[in-house]
C-alpha cells in the first residue's frame, strides 16, 4: 500500500480518472497487437520516463515501486528465451535451446510485460480510489451500489491486512504455524474470510440505514468533470505511440520488425 | 398518535429451531426516551431493526407482524465502530448520507462543518477515519445519522465498544442533540444512560417483555433482575464486591520476569520502551495507559512477536522464539475467534496438548477439567465460532492456558462483555492467581486495576513510565499509592 | 424477487474478493520465485488466482457473483500495485465470465465439487485465451506447451477447486455463511406454528 507517502500532484492525477483508464487500456490493447521490438522499447521508455518524472513520487520510492518489475522483466524474458522455438541456433544446453527467434521474442515479452505494468503504475500512482469510482457514477453510469461497494471495500485494505498480521502473530503463538500449505492456508483463511463477511453484512446494513438503496435523486460530493487535463493526457499517450513507431523506423535497435 | 410500533411480531433467524420473539407487541410516542434492557442474546438490537424496517428490507430474516409502524425519519447507530462507514475519510462519510438524501453539492461542505461541531468531533473534515478512537468514530457515525435529520433516533449499543471516556462523551453529545427527538437505546452500560432516559422495557432471555413503565420504578422494582442478567448498572461493582469472597495473598516471593533497557521495535522505530521491571509470582500486573500508548505492542514485544533487544529473562532464561516463549507464556488476543484452529471446543483445549505429545488419557483428563472450570461443559461439541461472545472469550483463555504456563498475558479480555461474564472471567483468572500464576493484562477499566490487580503499570508514549503498587488494607478495602484518593 | 444483487450480496463478495485480491497480490512475488525451477512448476500454482469466483459464489450462490468476486479481486490486486499492472483487471474480467459461465450452465443450482471444478476450468480456459494475445505461447516447444497446459489445468482444479470447496466446508462450521444465504421457506413456515 503507498496510502501514506506524500506526493505531489501532477498533471497525471488532474486527469478524468475514467477516461485515463480507457485511455490506458486502448494502449494496452495497442501494445498486444505490437510485434515490432523496436517500438515497444520506445513506447517502454516513454512510459518509464512519465512514471519517473510525473507521477509527483519521491524518486526513492519510484525506484523501490519499480524494482519487482524489473524483476518481472527479466523473468518473462528468460522462460521465452530458453524454450522457445526457433531455427537459427545460439545455445543448446540440455532443454534449454535459445535461438535467434526466441530470443528477441523473449526479449519483446520482457518489454511488453515491463509496458503493461508501468501503465498499470502510471495510473494506479496517481488515481484516488474515491475519484476514479465516482467518475466511473458519472461518466459511465456505473450502478452505486457497485461503486460504492468497492469503496468500502478499499477503504478495509489496510485493516485487512493489520488483521492479517494478528493471525499470523496468533497462529504462532499458538504453535499453529506448522504444517502443511493446505492447513495453513486455511487456518489464515478461515477466520480472516469470516470475519470479513460479518464486516460486510454490518456496513451493508449500515449504508441502507443512511437510506443508500433510498436515493432518488442522488447529488455527489465530488463532482468530477473533464478538463484540459484530459486533452494533455490524450494528446501526450498519442505523441508517445506516434514517436515511438517514428523513431523505431527512423533508428531501429534491431534489423527485426516482426518477432512471430 | 405511536412514532414506531410493532404488533404481535414473530420472528426466528434460519438455522435456529426457536422463535426469538413470539407475539411482542411495544409502541413508542413522539419524544419519548426509552431504554431496552435485557441479558446479551435476547433479541434487543433485532427489535430495534424491525423497529428501523431494517429487517426484512435489507436483511432477509423471516418475520412477520400484525403491523409495524416504521418512523418516517430515522437513524440508526451500530455498535461496532470499525463496521458502519464505507468511506475512508470523514467528510466522505458524512457526505455519503447528504448525498443518498439529495443534499445539493453546494451545501454539503457547510453541512458537513456544522455536523462535526453538533458531536464535538473537532478534526479537520478530510481526517482519514482509521486514525480516529472508537469513541471519536462512533461520534461520527452519529453526525453521519444526523445529517439524515431524524426524528427517530436508534441507539443499537453504540457504546459497547468504547472505554469510560468514550463513552461517557457520546452520552453527553446524544442529550445534547436528541433532546427534542424519540431516542431508542440497547444499551448494557447504563450508568449514563439512566437519567436521560424517561422509560424503561425489560426484556427476559426468552424475548418476552417482563416490565415496562417509567425508568425509576423500573429500576428500583427490578433492581436484582437488571443484576443477575448482566447489565452495567451503577453500583455494579459495590454489589459485586460485597459477594465476592476475599482474596488470598500471595507472600511467595520469586521472579518470573525481568526486564533491562528492553524494547520493541515496529519498523525499525522504537515502539515500546521499558527501562526496568521486574515481576514476582503471583502477581497481577494492570497495563494502563491512553489509546495508542504502546500496551499491546509491549505484550506482543514480550511475546517477541516483534523485534526486540535489551535484557529480558523468564523465569531466569533468556529465549529468543515465540516458539520457546510460548512454552512459559499464555498469550489471550483481543479478538479470541482469531486464535481459534479447530472446529470444537473439545478439539481447541486440546490442541496444545495434542501438539505438546501427551497421552490420550491425560489429555481427556485435562480437557474435562477445563470444560468444567471454564462453564464450557455443554458447548464441548460446538464451533468456537458458534459460541457467544462470553464463552468465546473464556475458551480462549482456557486453550491458551492449559498447557499449564505460569504466566498469562491478556489483551483487554474484558472489553465489550457484559458485567456477568466479566465478573466470571475476572474470578476465573483470579482463581489461577492464587495458585501462582502470574497474570499480565491490558485494561481500561479503573474498576478492575482497583480491584484486582495488585500492581499498575502505566505506559505513556511507547515508555513504561510509572509503576503503582495497589495493596490490600483490612478486609476488602484497598487504596492505591502514588494516587490521591478523593 | 429483486432485480439483480443486493447490495448486501454486492458488498460481501467485494469484500471476500478483496481478501483474495490480497492473496493474488502476495502470489506474483511466489509465482516469480517458483518460476526459476524451470518445467514450468509455476503452473500449478496459477490456478489461485481463480479462487475467488468460485469462493464467493459458493458462500453467496446467486448469479452475477463470481464475475463480479473475480473483477473486485484483481482490482483490489491492481490497487496493491499488482505486479502485471493493468493487465490483471482484463484477466479479472475474463476468469470471471468463463467461470460464471460454468456456473450458469447448471443455472446457479449446483454447488458440488464437480461444478466448481469446471468452473476452475472454465477459468483457465479464459486465462489461456488472454494469454494466446498477450505471451506467444504457441510458439512454445510443443513437448513444453503440453506440459504448461497440463500442468496449469491440474492446479487450477486442485486449487480453485477442490481447495476453494474444503474453505467453503470450513466456513460453513463456523456458521457465518447463514448470514449470507437466503432463509428457506420452511424457516418462513416455522413463524405459522
Amino acid at each position: 500500500m503507498r496510502l501514506d507517502i506524500r506526493y505531489r500532484e501532477t498533471w497525471l492525477h488532474q486527469t478524468n480518472p475514467t477516461f485515463k483508464l480507457l485511455v490506458m487500456l486502448s494502449v494496452f490493447l495497442l501494445v498486444l497487437f505490437v510485434h515490432n521490438p523496436n517500438v515497444l522499447i520506445n513506447l517502454s521508455l516513454g512510459l518509464l520516463l512519465l512514471f519517473f518524472f510525473y507521477t509527483g513520487y519521491p524518486m526513492k520510492h519510484l525506484v523501490l515501486f519499480f524494482l519487482p518489475f524489473f524483476v518481472i522483466f527479466v523473468s518473462t524474458a528468460s522462460s521465452m528465451t530458453f524454450f522457445g522455438q526457433g531455427t537459427t541456433t545460439w545455445v543448446r544446453w540440455g532443454l534449454v535451446h535459445i535461438t535467434k527467434e526466441s530470443f528477441f521474442r523473449g526479449m519483446h515479452l520482457g518489454f511488453r510485460a515491463l509496458s503493461f505494468a508501468l501503465l498499470g503504475l502510471l495510473f494506479s500512482l496517481t488515481t484516488r480510489p474515491v475519484y476514479l469510482f465516482y467518475s466511473l457514477m458519472q461518466q459511465l453510469k456505473v450502478k452505486p451500489k457497485y461503486a460504492y461497494s468497492f469503496l468500502a471495500g478499499v477503504r478495509l485494505i489496510p485493516v485487512m491486512l493489520e488483521e492479517f498480521q494478528t493471525v499470523q502473530n496468533a497462529l504462532k503463538v499458538r504453535g499453529a504455524d506448522e504444517g502443511g500449505p493446505v492447513k495453513k492456508m486455511k487456518r489464515y483463511a478461515v477466520p480472516l474470510l469470516s470475519q470479513s463477511i460479518r464486516r460486510a453484512q454490518r456496513i451493508a446494513i449500515a449504508m441502507e440505514a443512511k437510506r443508500f438503496s433510498e436515493a432518488k435523486n442522488r447529488t455527489f460530493y465530488y463532482q468530477i468533470g473533464v478538463s484540459r487535463y484530459d486533452v494533455i493526457f490524450l494528446v501526450t499517450m498519442i505523441g508517445l505511440i506516434g514517436l515511438s513507431y517514428y523513431m523505431a523506423s527512423v533508428f531501429p535497435y534491431f534489423p527485426l520488425t516482426d518477432v512471430r | 398518535m405511536y412514532v414506531a410500533s410493532v404488533d404481535e411480531l414473530r420472528l426466528k433467524f434460519p438455522g435456529t429451531d426457536t422463535l426469538l420473539f413470539e407475539d411482542v407487541s411495544v409502541s413508542f410516542t413522539k419524544g419519548e426516551k426509552v431504554l431496552l434492557l435485557g441479558p446479551s442474546g435476547c433479541g434487543k438490537s433485532t427489535l430495534l431493526q424491525v423497529l428501523s424496517g431494517i429487517i426484512p428490507h435489507s436483511l432477509d430474516v423471516p418475520m412477520k407482524a400484525k403491523h409495524v409502524r416504521i418512523p418516517d425519519n430515522w437513524g440508526y447507530v451500530f455498535q461496532d465502530p470499525d463496521s458502519q462507514f464505507c468511506m475512508p475519510f470523514v467528510d466522505e462519510e458524512i457526505a455519503f448520507a447528504l448525498e443518498n438524501i439529495g443534499v445539493p453539492r453546494e451545501q454539503m461542505k457547510e453541512r458537513i462543518e456544522q455536523l462535526l461541531q453538533a458531536v464535538d468531533l473537532s478534526v479537520p473534515p478530510h481526517t482519514n477515519i482509521h486514525t480516529l478512537s472508537g469513541g471519536m468514530k462512533q461520534r461520527l457515525a452519529l453526525a453521519s445519522v444526523l445529517a439524515l435529520e431524524p426524528d427517530v433516533l436508534f441507539l443499537d449499543e453504540p457504546t459497547a465498544m468504547l472505554d469510560d471516556e468514550g463513552t461517557e462523551l457520546i452520552w453527553k453529545t446524544v442529550k445534547r442533540i436528541a433532546h427534542d427527538k424519540t431516542v431508542i437505546i440497547v444499551e448494557h452500560k447504563i450508568e449514563h444512560v439512566l437519567d436521560f432516559v424517561d422509560r424503561i422495557i425489560l426484556f427476559n432471555d426468552a424475548g418476552e417483555i417482563v416490565a415496562d413503565g417509567e425508568t425509576s420504578t423500573i429500576f428500583h422494582m427490578y433492581k436484582s433482575f437488571i443484576a443477575s442478567n448482566g447489565i452495567w448498572y451503577p453500583g455494579v461493582w459495590e454489589d459485586y464486591l460485597q459477594q465476592k469472597k476475599k482474596r488470598a495473598t500471595n507472600e511467595e516471593r520469586q521472579e518470573i520476569i525481568r526486564l533491562h533497557e528492553f524494547r520493541g521495535y515496529r519498523k525499525k522505530d522504537v515502539k515500546i520502551h521499558v527501562p526496568k521491571a521486574q515481576v514476582q509470582k503471583g502477581e497481577w500486573i494492570a497495563i494502563t495507559g491512553k489509546n495508542g500508548a504502546g500496551k499491546s505492542t509491549f505484550l506482543h514485544a514480550l511475546m517477541k512477536l516483534i523485534p526486540t533487544d535489551g535484557e529480558y529473562e523468564v523465569e531466569g532464561e533468556r529465549l529468543a522464539q515465540t516458539k520457546q516463549l510460548a512454552r512459559k507464556i499464555a498469550f489471550v488476543f483481543q479478538n479470541p475467534e482469531f486464535q481459534f484452529v479447530t472446529n470444537s471446543v473439545w478439539d481447541e483445549l486440546a490442541y496444545s496438548l495434542r501438539l505438546a505429545k501427551r497421552g490420550e488419557q491425560e489429555i481427556t483428563e485435562k480437557v474435562e477439567e477445563m470444560l468444567k472450570r471454564f462453564h464450557l461443559e455443554a458447548q464441548r461439541a460446538q464451533h468456537p465460532y458458534q459460541l457467544s461472545m462470553g464463552q468465546k472469550r473464556r475458551l480462549s483463555v482456557a486453550a491458551a492456558i492449559i498447557g499449564g504456563q505460569q504466566l498469562l498475558l491478556l489483551d483487554e479480555p474484558t472489553f465489550g462483555q457484559d458485567a456477568k461474564n466479566t465478573f466470571a472471567l475476572l474470578e476465573l483468572l483470579e482463581s489461577y492467581r492464587e495458585q501462582g500464576t502470574t497474570i499480565m493484562m491490558v485494561t481500561h477499566d479503573e474498576q478492575i486495576v482497583n480491584h484486582f490487580a495488585t500492581r499498575r503499570w502505566v505506559i505513556e508514549n511507547g515508555k513504561l513510565v510509572r509503576e503503582e503498587t495497589v495493596i490490600m488494607e483490612e478486609g476488602e478495602m484497598r487504596c492505591e499509592i502514588g494516587y490521591s484518593l478523593s | 424477487m429483486q432485480k439483480g444483487l443486493k447490495l448486501t450480496d454486492i458488498l460481501t463478495t467485494v469484500v471476500i474478493s478483496i481478501v483474495f485480491g490480497i492473496v493474488y497480490k502476495l502470489w506474483g512475488p511466489f509465482y516469480y520465485f517458483v518460476k526459476p525451477f524451470g518445467l514450468h512448476i509455476d503452473q500449478l500454482i496459477y490456478g489461485m488466482w481463480f479462487i475467488a469466483a468460485t469462493v464467493a459464489f459458493l458462500i453467496i450462490r446467486k448469479p452475477g457473483v463470481a464475475l463480479l468476486a473475480e473483477i473486485a479481486a484483481s482490482s483490489g490486486e491492481f490497487i496493491m500495485g499488482s505486479e502485471w499492472g493493468l493487465e490483471v483487471l482484463l484477466y479479472g474480467v475474463v476468469q470471471g465470465l468463463f467461470a460464471e459461465v460454468a456456473f450458469a450452465a447448471f443455472r446457479y443450482k449446483r454447488f458440488d465439487l464437480f461444478v466448481v471444478s469446471l468452473a476452475a476450468i472454465g477459468s483457465t480456459i479464459g486465462s489461456l485465451i488472454m494469454d494466446f494475445y498477450k505471451g506467444y505461447i504457441e510458439a512454445l516447444a510443443p513437448w513444453n506447451l503440453a506440459l504448461f497446459l497440463l500442468a496449469r489445468f491440474v492446479g487450477a482444479v486442485l486449487i480453485s477447486g477442490v481447495f476453494a470447496s474444503s474453505l467453503v466446508k470450513a466456513l460453513e462450521a463456523t456458521g457465518v455463511t447463514q448470514l449470507v444465504r437466503s432463509a428457506s421457506k420452511e424457516d418462513f413456515d416455522q413463524l405459522n406454528r
